[in-house]
């Protein structure tokens, strides 16, 4: 009897040490000392860390408040992965960084997030900020969640060498702009005239249908008071558009081999900020020949053309015991122009800020990176997706109810905008 | 040691390990079992306390087109994929039977796909079948024409199919391998004397004798249909037009991104049901006896 009890007790001690050993050793570790401290996750991405290391010492070094403790969000799947487990666990922190906006509705509507527009200093940071105009569209019934810390605008890239073979002086900017280009540029063997199609999951229709529909429509929303819109002249011009690429051969459905650009396979993409770097490191001799253009769109607009904004932004969380600190220590980053700098300095990405290509601070950066300032030029301009908790589905109509089908010829462009208004409007109903 | 364990039975250490694996499962498949079934019943958003909801998660999946999708895809994918790799597997355990030296080599081989990074070689499968990519180009260059390999809703499972039969078929072959060894070769002399043909010879006498080889493949096959993710996540992302859209995909967006765990729990628990019947319907129909006595 005292052997078998000898044994349950080796077994169950030993099963809880495996167990044990498959914990996270950091977990107990990295907690913050002391009796206050704000958690502060950021994106685990170097240039991103780097920029928050220096911003958090800076803090901590002027003892203007609370100690802020930053490390980079769990490497998991996705961010929202590692931050939705943290809540579930309870282990999340006080304040998060690297939130888009769709799960920024999300974690809102469930109540995780505590409102910003409501704390003490809100409006002086939008003013100190340069933040009124781009605030309008990170509006949540009235209220805000989140604060965008970037705007990184959709633009189109073109390769100025291919534009001056084919004999074309200015940059195509209206969709028979593009059409005239792949005319000539796809009867040569193999090309193709643009890169329509940014890819097959449901976060590339940002940077195809969205984009190209807020530079038609002017920056109106697709989707409005709990409704898909799109079904209006604007999403009809854009559809039309890709059918008409795709019937002529003018481009292709994928370009997942090589960067087609490089390659010369396109002679123009919609491509973001972030791979101004990117093509700095990898493609030098290509980015000499790239001249950034404005979002393509049925006509010229009158004024700068709008586009999208592949924008995140940081959240406070409900469950922190340190929100006013921690919006303190917000507030103090967010209105502080050198730290804005900064960020240009060590990520490349535009703030989301309204006066980029005025204030004096940021001069001597983009003089440096004319390529950046491009980007920067159209922050105002560039409006972020839709705040709906159902982005995911209502993308992935768009993708599988209109642009799909039209990309395959299997349904008319009615049909199909019909469709996709019908399938996201039911998911929409469902989730209100 | 031997002193520590003197005073112990057989019988009680084999409980003491048996202990290890009950407990084992009671935590790694039991709780997450039963806490699947109390959240199918349940409304839950990670966040709140779960309460009783009755069959309403059922009602809403019912109602689900893309989940019932992605189980059609399912049968659309084990369409494609047993025919191919059962074919393939056979000709990888016969070759490997009929070779004289290096069979080790060529063993290890074909299992390094087994082995590889699901992620690394899908995008790596993704670039060559790209319509852009090496394998067109060649075509093109070569007979004018492309393949969609992965961009027609009619090809993309397909070319799924041989992505995962490129990586299976080395361990699947070393499987049917060990059933081919175990066939006594006085069987084949028999069958030599009666001047039975090549063919009669592996439908009446190979196949049959590597019965219980063929079963476990197709079990695996069958378990590998339903539960496949990071193959059509990473090269279609379960298009074009949810042709490539598979449960687990479906499942894991409910979860995770759609933040649904009630209604994800009740899909998992529809496909685990789905996959022991289909395994049992095998099992039923096509598993023989073949023990020689």
């Amino acid at each position: 009897m005292k052997n078998i009890r000898n044994i349950i007790l080796f077994v169950v001690v030993g099963n809880f040490l495996f167990l044990n050993g498959c914990s996270d050793p950091n977990t107990t570790a990295e907690k913050p000392a002391g009796d206050k401290e704000i958690r502060l996750w950021v994106a685990p991405n170097e240039t991103q860390e780097a920029f928050w290391k220096i911003a958090v010492e800076r803090w901590n070094d002027s003892g203007k408040g609370t100690r802020v403790y930053v490390t980079t969000i769990p490497a998991t799947g996705s961010s929202e992965h590692a931050i939705l487990t943290a809540l579930v666990a309870g282990n999340a922190p006080d304040i998060s960084t690297n939130i888009f906006s769709g799960f920024a509705a999300q974690l809102a509507n469930l109540g995780q997030l505590e409102e910003l527009s409501a704390m003490d200093g809100y409006q002086e940071l939008i003013v100190a900020r340069h933040m009124g105009n781009i605030m309008q569209d990170w509006d949540q019934g009235g209220k805000t969640y989140v604060l965008p810390i970037y705007s990184n605008p959709t633009m189109v890239w073109w390769r100025g060498d291919i534009l001056r073979r084919l004999g074309i002086e200015d940059i195509p900017q209206t969709f028979d702009d593009v059409y005239r280009l792949s005319e000539r540029y796809a009867a040569s063997d193999n090309k193709f005239g643009m890169q329509v199609i940014a890819g097959k999951g449901w976060a590339d229709r940002w940077f195809d249908f969205i984009s190209f529909y807020y530079a038609t429509a002017d920056g109106a929303p697709y989707i409005k008071d709990g409704k898909a819109v799109y079904n209006n002249s604007a999403g009809r011009s854009v559809l039309t558009f890709l059918e008409t690429m795709f019937k002529n051969g003018w481009t292709s459905t994928d370009f997942d081999s090589e960067e087609p650009l490089v390659t010369g396979a396109v002679a123009g993409a919609v491509r973001g900020p972030w791979d101004i770097a990117y093509f700095k490191q990898m493609y030098p001799d290509t980015l000499k020949e790239i001249i950034i253009g404005p979002m393509i769109s049925e006509k010229l607009p009158a004024d700068k053309t709008f586009t999208f904004a592949d924008s995140k932004g940081l959240v406070l969380f409900k469950n922190s015991k340190v929100k006013e600190e921690a919006f303190a220590f917000i507030t103090w980053v967010l209105s502080n122009d050198e730290l804005s700098l900064l960020w240009l300095e060590k990520t490349g990405l535009p703030p989301a800020r309204g006066d980029l290509t005025e204030n004096k601070i940021f001069k001597t950066f983009y003089q440096a990176n004319p390529l950046a300032e491009k980007y920067a030029a159209y922050v105002d301009v560039a409006v972020p997706p839709a705040f709906i908790e159902s982005t995911i589905d209502a993308q992935k109509a768009m993708g599988v109810e209109m642009i799909e089908p039209v990309q395959f010829g299997t349904k008319d462009r009615e049909t199909a905008l019909a469709d996709a208004i019908r399938r996201t409007n039911k998911l929409l109903r469902l989730q209100r | 040691m031997s002193k520590m364990f003197g005073k112990i039975s057989e019988a009680q250490i084999g409980a003491a390990l048996a202990i290890s694996y009950l407990l084992f499962n009671l935590v790694f498949w039991a709780y997450p079992f039963l806490w699947l079934i109390i959240l199918s019943i349940s409304d839950w958003r990670f966040f709140d306390t779960p309460s009783f909801s009755g069959l309403t998660n059922f009602f809403v999946v019912l109602e689900d087109p893309e989940f019932w999708n992605s189980v059609w895809n399912v049968v659309r994918f084990l369409g494609y994929y047993l025919p191919i790799v059962l074919t393939c597997s056979l000709a990888f355990a016969f070759g490997l039977k009929h070779l004289g030296r290096g069979k080790a080599f060529v063993a290890l081989c074909f299992l390094l796909a087994h082995i590889s990074s699901g992620v690394a070689y899908s995008l790596v499968f993704t670039k060559i079948f790209s319509s852009t990519g090496p394998l067109n180009s060649f075509l093109f260059d070569w007979f004018g024409f492309k393949i969609p390999w992965l961009s027609s809703p009619s090809l993309a499972m397909l070319s799924i199919s041989l992505v995962v039969t490129w990586k299976f078929v080395g361990y699947y072959g070393l499987i049917l391998y060990s059933g081919l060894l175990a066939i006594p070769r006085e069987i084949y002399d028999a069958a030599k004397l009666d001047n039975t043909p090549p063919l009669t010879r592996l439908f009446k006498v190979t196949l049959p004798m590597i019965n219980a080889q063929l079963i476990m493949v197709l079990v695996f096959a069958i378990i590998l249909a339903f539960s496949i993710f990071t193959e059509p996540y990473m090269m279609t992302g379960g298009g074009p037009l949810e042709s490539t859209n598979m449960p687990m995909l479906v499942i894991y967006e409910t979860a995770f991104m759609r933040l649904q765990p009630n209604r994800a729990a009740l899909m998992s628990i529809i496909i685990a049901v789905a996959s022991y019947l289909v395994i049992k319907l095998i099992r039923k129909f096509l598993e023989r006896d073949v023990a020689l006595t």
